[in-house]
């Protein structure tokens, strides 16, 4: 039955060692949920939020996630769209289906570690209901719902390319119809994310009485809004390759040509350079007129343990080293180092959702009052961590029994 | 047939898609919303009518006037100050506010209990009918007296401006004990202190709506000093700037930085413990620079010079002695405060027309005799006692209390006997001195003769007490413990038999009195509801014992109820026809000494409708014109105390000296001093802080069970402890685990403590939060008086 | 609202009479102050001097009511509007049924005004008789806020209504202004330029906290010590 399932000329590991590969994973899901079903049986109180850190982890990690996630919507964009003018991006369609399948373990993820953090789960779709149009959350809530539908339909065609599925006629028709048609969800998709990666960006944003987050911007838009979707363009095709390269590691196979992982690096650093430059400039801006106008210094906001380095780790050791590394052609050869640049990209990306969300909590507003700390609890990494595992259910199965690599068979006869 | 596997999904997926058509889905998240709008675990308050009653609070002896909401007539909702009350205003300090949580509490006692385990078993009590228990009670007292031992029962009691207390007495007359005792106060020496120099028996009334320069002396004036919501009221007053009339000056002294400090127009920070010699040395100013009351002091004051007494001697006078030993350059060197500072205060005292001199300490415990002496001359040598008033003499008692005891000579035997423990030298004067702690460490220690029964009266000595473990050995050695007690709190927990007295808001009380208020008042506290549990208000059972055991007993104590007796009250005062049944508009600065209000009002049922309506009673003071002291003067050298002193005695002895008790244990291994401060926030006195009250505590005050103490950083950089550290605490009478706050709001090696923490009885909303203060307290017995002063205890902190 | 700094002694009257009037719950440990409900919390502050300059006061900090231009920050943040400014009264008000937990509003508001029910509210059992009918015990998961004792208002424009008065021109009185044993709160319309509070607005001792965020409270503070005003804003020098 398992063998049936494999693409056809591929080779998979034994059955009993993706069992238990399966089995460490799903036991790191278990606690997740068991973590998951204490916070909503006995409540909040089981997390390290309080008060003055009404977001934390999960929102972070969310956030976060996201961002890496982004890399299905923006390779979509790429290849469906903008491979029309630059031929070039066309080599995206090696990766294609991996974009998506992670962007669809970010979102569906992400959805569910949602559900923990706010208070009342059961009434989470009363932001359809009582909306309120101008929340920033809103718009989070909106379109990080339908875009999670978007990635289910993108994943559908690529389920049904299953040997087993793909045998039944019915399913081949539909599949490939949904294929020929995958332009528009991609477009689609696009659209979505652009909003939502930037209404996420709005939420620190828009909070004009936290002198930390707040930004000003373009009409209702902070300029939060426009950094968070080029910082996830920036990060999530990187974070894709990423688990590209981590799942050839594993398997000691090549999966993609090594092309396109540069193509990815160029296209990364040229965004990751163009985000930098706006950041640098909205950093400036926000330290030298909008905190001054609040009356508040750059150095009232870094205080140990969040401090200054918090910045030094964010815009230089993961946004200027990865930038150098990723515009360096000969960088960008040597494996080790453009691997680095993916991660620190990444790694400087989460450190921004962090600084934004956990970090412009903890700084006190009125002059008397206190910076605060903030500890996870293991309520809060657990099911963070088994969202992980959960990606990896998904990837581990996709990569068994789906032709997700169009190239595998070429590149390991 | 069979089914397939395809058949399977398809009809999975058709079952899905069909269902997300189906309101189903729709309806079960609407649901499920609704569910969680209307968990059943969530209380639903009970709906009905709503409607207000006026009552009086008794939660402490701050007479507030306050108005409740009820739901459906039983079920009270929310207490609020009275608007028309003369004293409150409608203001309410937050023991009040928290009054509901009294009521309601789960601490409260429902029903009498009788300890059938061993003494101090939370799980030894067992419910018994009244009548039993108030049969053993009956059966025991007889029992003492038959034996011609009724000097042997005794009672503490707690509410000591109640007619309870005046019951009491009769009560202890009319059978024949001294030990009747009140929970120890401030008053407790002031009114020996007024007795001596005055004669009089009377509290001390200080006219702050009047004074333009006040000088307090460690009074905690805004942590809950006397009326508390009178004080604060007074207070703002002194803060709103009234057109044409000149700014009230606050100067406070004392050596922690307490809000009042904090809020006071000047603060003098002194050593602690030390303010009674500032206090000398502003009036060796005022008599060097001829700055005092000139006309007042040679009219009025007797010792001021040299005098001559009763053996002949000659004697020095308050002035030879203060000029020789209190110098500003002297005082600065006892007090820590600049002589420059000295001197410029002693001018602006002499400079103002209304000044008053405030005096007091954080806890409400007794002060040093002296001490209390050399604030009251201050006050003279200010003419703060002359025709001007700004203090007065308030009578303890408006009217007689209750006629006459029938007594027989089992009664006058037992009542001649000897309190319990009091020292010989205490002072003959009209006020009985309330020697508790000499009473309770002879009780405890089994000296001169035991306590068969002791009554235990809306008092927790157990808690309350400073070095209440002495309370605690004492309780156990008592032959049988009676408690009245509400709540079970530390003292009942010792209890043979609790006889649960009304809560504070469902009870008929009254109010007899205000501390530091300048004038007579009284005021009724009509329940706000009804009791709801089977409780028994404690006048009513101390008629009903009297009734009981006959005799002159009986006849000293006639009422049928307890609220005949307060209506006796409403008709003394209608047969007095002096002073006014007084609302909010009432102005305490238009009431002079020795000026009686002409009345407005005539019957007795009329005076009672409205003192249970929330009226109250006022009356002026009496004038200081003759004091029936041995000189007819006031007495700066009083001689009322040559018979406590040897004949011998030093000229100082028979008047203000400053001369402080020296604590205990040895400075080398207890560098530090150990103060204790309170809070408005704190609940300090009979009843616990409410849960309601442990939200305003700081996390620096109490983080989850410990206490914080405060020590300045300089001590902390000795001690090398830092800000939220653990400590222990370790003082003469024990230690206990406290946490440091590092904060410059006491001197160098000064460890201050708060007030009103440590509980070990009541709830989990209560105990085990802290440390007591008063465990780790030292009491100095008062050499003269006999009384139970606390002022600093030796201590020491060290890294936990 | 005007509370009077120099009036106020800290003495926690007006916090305890507004947990009182609105229900709000309360944990046998309460010392865990980013956890706590607390609708009006008092905040200490000093001048930062040594002994014997030292000086602290207490700042009882209820919702400031922000009144800044179309939203509050926590009303503009809120996805599913259980939060709303009533652009008639100027009052914040928070619907614990609708709210679902996001805590948005919370990180939005830099007065730490807003609690969130951390745990299921319970109340010893004896204690549930004292709960007021007039507003409802929130649940686990929900933010709570101080709503200037808005059912108050509601009671006395009903009231105004019975008697045939106009409900517009009703006043009441919050639970914390009316406990406050010195008076220091003042409560009204700061519309109505005749008010008490409009005219104590305007005193030279006034100052809001934080102006400079521009979040326009509608509670005004009054202070004749500079090192208080100091505290109310960042950078004041």
């Amino acid at each position: 039955m398992d063998k049936a399932l494999i693409p056809e000329g591929v080779k998979r590991c034994p059955l009993p060692v993706f069992g238990l590969w399966m089995l460490v994973l799903f036991a790191v899901i278990a606690w997740g949920v068991y973590a998951g079903l204490t916070v909503l049986i006995k409540g909040l109180h089981v997390t390290g939020l309080n008060n003055y850190f009404g977001f934390g982890l999960y929102i972070c990690v969310d956030l976060g996630i996201i961002a890496l996630g982004a890399g299905a919507f923006f390779s979509g964009f790429m290849y469906y769209g903008l491979s029309r003018f630059f031929p070039q991006l066309k080599e995206l369609h090696k990766i294609i289906n991996l974009a998506v399948i992670v962007g669809f373990c970010c979102y569906t993820g992400a959805l569910l570690v949602l559900l923990l953090e706010i208070g009342q789960p059961l009434r989470g779709w009363f932001g359809y209901w009582h909306a309120n149009v101008h929340s920033m959350l809103t718009e989070v809530i909106f379109c990080i719902s339908c875009y999670a539908i978007v990635l289910v339909i993108e994943f559908v065609p690529i389920i049904l390319e299953n040997r087993k599925l793909d045998a039944v006629k019915p399913l081949h028709i539909f599949g490939h119809n949904l294929h020929e048609i995958m332009a528009i969800f991609a477009m689609t998709g696009t659209f979505l994310s652009f909003f939502h990666q930037g209404s996420l960006g709005g939420v620190p944003g828009v909070m004009f009485a936290r002198p930390f987050a707040y930004r000003e911007g373009f009409f209702v838009w902070p300029w939060t809004f426009f950094l968070f979707t080029l910082s996830a363009m920036a990060c999530g095709p990187a974070f894709t390759a990423l688990i590209c390269r981590l799942m050839e590691k594993v398997t000691r196979k090549q999966l993609v040509d090594r092309s396109v992982y540069e193509l990815i690096g160029k296209i990364e650093g040229v965004l990751l350079l163009i985000y930098l430059i706006l950041k640098g400039l909205d950093t400036l801006y926000w330290a030298l007129d909008t905190a001054p106008g609040f009356g508040l210094k750059l150095s009232d906001f870094y205080k140990e343990p969040y401090g200054m380095w918090l910045l030094v780790a964010e815009l230089g050791i993961c946004g200027v080293i990865p930038v150098i590394l990723l515009l360096t052609p000969q960088a960008r050869k040597v494996n080790g180092l453009l691997f680095l640049a993916f991660f620190l990209d990444c790694a400087g990306i989460v450190i921004n959702r962090f600084a934004m969300t956990v970090e412009a909590l903890a700084i006190p507003v009125m002059p008397f009052d206190q910076w605060a700390v903030y500890i996870p609890t293991w309520a809060e990494w657990a099911p963070c961590i088994a969202m992980l595992a959960y990606g990896a259910v998904i990837v581990s199965l996709s990569y068994r029994y789906l032709p997700i690599f169009p190239r595998e068979r070429e590149l390991n006869p | 047939m069979s089914l397939g596997r395809r058949a399977f999904l398809q009809f999975v997926g058709g079952a899905i898609g069909g269902t997300l058509l189906t309101p189903i889905p729709w309806k079960l998240a609407d649901d499920s919303a609704i569910w969680t709008q209307n968990w059943s675990w969530r209380p639903s308050p009970e709906r009905g009518e709503i409607t207000e009653t006026t009552g009086t609070c008794l939660l402490c002896p701050g007479g507030c006037g306050i108005q409740a909401r009820l739901v459906n007539g039983h079920r009270a909702i929310y207490v609020k100050g009275n608007p028309d009350h003369a004293v409150s205003r409608g203001g309410l300090c937050p023991v009040g506010a928290a009054g509901l949580q009294y009521l309601y509490a789960p601490y409260r006692i429902t029903q009498p209990l009788k300890q059938t385990g061993k003494r101090g078993d939370p799980q030894g009590f067992q419910p018994i009918a009244w009548n039993e228990a108030l049969k053993i009670v009956a059966d025991k007292l007889a029992a003492v007296r038959k034996k011609g031992l009724p000097h042997t029962v005794a009672c503490i009691t707690g509410q000591d401006r109640s007619s309870v207390t005046d019951l009491w007495k009769q009560f202890f007359a009319a059978y024949g004990s001294p030990n009747l005792y009140t929970m120890p106060r401030h008053s407790d020496s002031t009114r020996l202190a007024v007795a001596l120099a005055t004669g009089y028996d009377a509290d001390l009334g200080f006219h702050l709506e009047k004074a333009t320069y006040v000088l307090n002396f460690g009074a905690p004036l805004l942590e809950g000093w006397a009326a508390p919501v009178r004080i604060q009221q007074i207070f703002s007053r002194w803060q709103t700037e009234q057109p044409g009339l000149p700014k009230t000056e606050l100067v406070h002294v004392e050596s922690r930085c307490s809000l009042t400090a904090s809020k006071a127009d000047r603060w003098i920070a002194c050593k602690p413990g030390t303010e009674a010699a500032l206090a000398l040395g502003i009036a060796h100013v005022l008599i060097r620079e001829k700055l005092y009351d000139a006309a007042f002091v040679s009219e009025k004051v007797f010792g001021f010079e040299d005098w001559t007494d009763a053996a002949g001697a000659l004697r020095k006078g308050f002035k030879a002695l203060v000029l020789a030993k209190y110098s500003p350059k002297d005082v600065a060197a006892v007090t820590g405060v600049d002589a420059q500072v000295i001197q410029e205060l002693a001018r602006e005292l002499a400079r103002q027309k209304n000044a008053v001199v405030l005096w007091g300490q954080s806890s409400d415990t007794p002060n040093n005799l002296y001490h209390d002496l050399a604030f009251l001359a201050l006050n003279a040598l200010i003419g703060a006692l002359s025709d001007k008033a700004m203090v007065s003499l308030v009578p303890s008692q408006p009217w007689q209390a209750l006629p006459e005891p029938a007594m027989d000579l089992e009664a006058f035997k037992g009542l001649g006997q000897k309190p319990l423990g009091q020292p010989t030298s205490v002072p003959k004067t009209k006020v009985r001195p309330n020697t508790l702690h000499a009473f309770l460490n002879a009780l405890a220690n089994g000296e001169e003769y035991p306590i068969e029964l002791l009554f235990v009266h809306e008092a927790n000595p157990a808690y309350g007490l400073s070095e209440n473990t002495l309370a605690v050995q004492a309780l156990q050695k008592a032959g049988m413990v009676v408690s009245f007690a509400s709540y079970l709190d530390e003292t009942a927990a010792y209890a043979d038999l609790i006889l649960p007295n009304h809560n504070a808001f469902e009870r008929l009380d009254d109010v007899i009195g205000l501390p530091g208020a300048p004038f007579a008042f009284y005021a009724v506290a009509t329940p706000i509801l009804k009791p709801h549990y089977d409780t028994k208000s404690t006048g009513d059972v101390v008629l009903g014992l009297a009734k009981t055991l006959g005799g002159t007993v009986a006849q000293s104590l006639p009422w049928k109820n307890y609220e005949e007796v307060l209506k006796l009250r409403a008709a003394k005062i209608a047969e007095g026809a002096t002073g006014l049944l007084v609302d909010a508009t009432f102005d305490p600065a238009s009431v002079e000494p020795g000026v009686s209000l002409r009345a407005n009002f005539k019957k007795a049922a009329d005076v009672w409708k409205k003192l249970t309506a929330g009226s109250c009673w006022v009356e002026a003071p009496q004038a200081l014109d003759a004091c029936t002291t041995p000189s007819g003067r006031f007495e700066l050298a009083c001689q009322g105390l040559l018979a406590s002193v040897s004949t011998n005695a030093g000229d100082e002895l028979f008047m203000a000296h400053y001369k402080p008790l020296p604590p205990s244990g040895n400075a080398g291994e207890l560098p530090l001093l150990l103060t204790t401060y309170r809070s408005l926030s704190l609940a300090p006195g009979y009843v616990p802080n409410a849960p309601f009250m442990n939200k305003l505590l700081p996390d620096d005050l109490l983080l989850k069970q410990d206490v914080f103490v405060e020590v300045h950083p300089e001590t902390a950089r000795k001690l090398g402890l830092r800000h939220k550290a653990k400590a222990v605490l370790k003082t003469p009478l024990g230690e206990a685990p406290v946490r440091v706050r590092v904060a410059p709001t006491v001197p160098a090696d000064v460890v201050a403590l708060p007030e009103g923490l440590g509980h070990t009885a009541y709830d989990e909303y209560v105990q085990g939060k802290g440390v007591n203060a008063n465990s780790l307290v030292e009491v100095h017995l008062d050499p003269v008086t006999g009384l139970g002063t606390v002022w600093a205890t030796r201590a020491q902190l060290r890294l936990a | 609202m005007v509370i009077d700094l120099d009036k106020c002694t800290g003495c926690g009257a007006c916090a305890v009479a507004c947990q009182q009037e609105n229900n709000v719950s309360f944990r046998p440990d309460e010392s865990d102050k980013l956890r706590t409900i607390a609708w009006m919390t008092l905040y200490r502050l000093d001048n930062g001097k040594d002994y014997p300059e030292h000086r602290e006061a207490m700042l009882p900090r209820p919702c400031m009511q922000c009144d800044s231009p179309h939203h509050s920050p926590c009303t503009f943040v809120c996805p599913v509007n259980a939060t709303v400014r009533d652009e008639h009264t100027g009052i914040v008000d928070h619907i614990a049924v609708r709210c679902i937990g996001c805590r948005y509003c919370m990180v939005a508001c830099p007065y730490h005004a807003r609690s969130f029910n951390w745990w299921d509210p319970k109340w010893p059992k004896t204690m549930e008789a004292m709960l007021s009918p007039e507003v409802s015990p929130r649940m686990r998961g929900v933010v709570e806020k101080c709503t200037f004792c808005h059912h108050r208002l509601n009671r006395a424009r009903d009231r105004a209504r019975i008697n045939g008065e106009d409900p517009d021109g009703v006043v009441y009185t919050p639970a914390c202004a009316e406990a406050c044993p010195t008076g220091a709160i003042t409560f009204g319309n700061l519309r109505d330029p005749h008010s008490d509070v409009a005219r104590l607005a305007k005193d030279p001792r006034a100052f809001r906290i934080l102006e400079k965020l521009h979040t326009e409270p509608k509670v005004y503070y009054l202070s004749s010590d500079q090192w208080i005003h100091k505290q109310s804003d960042n950078d004041l020098s």
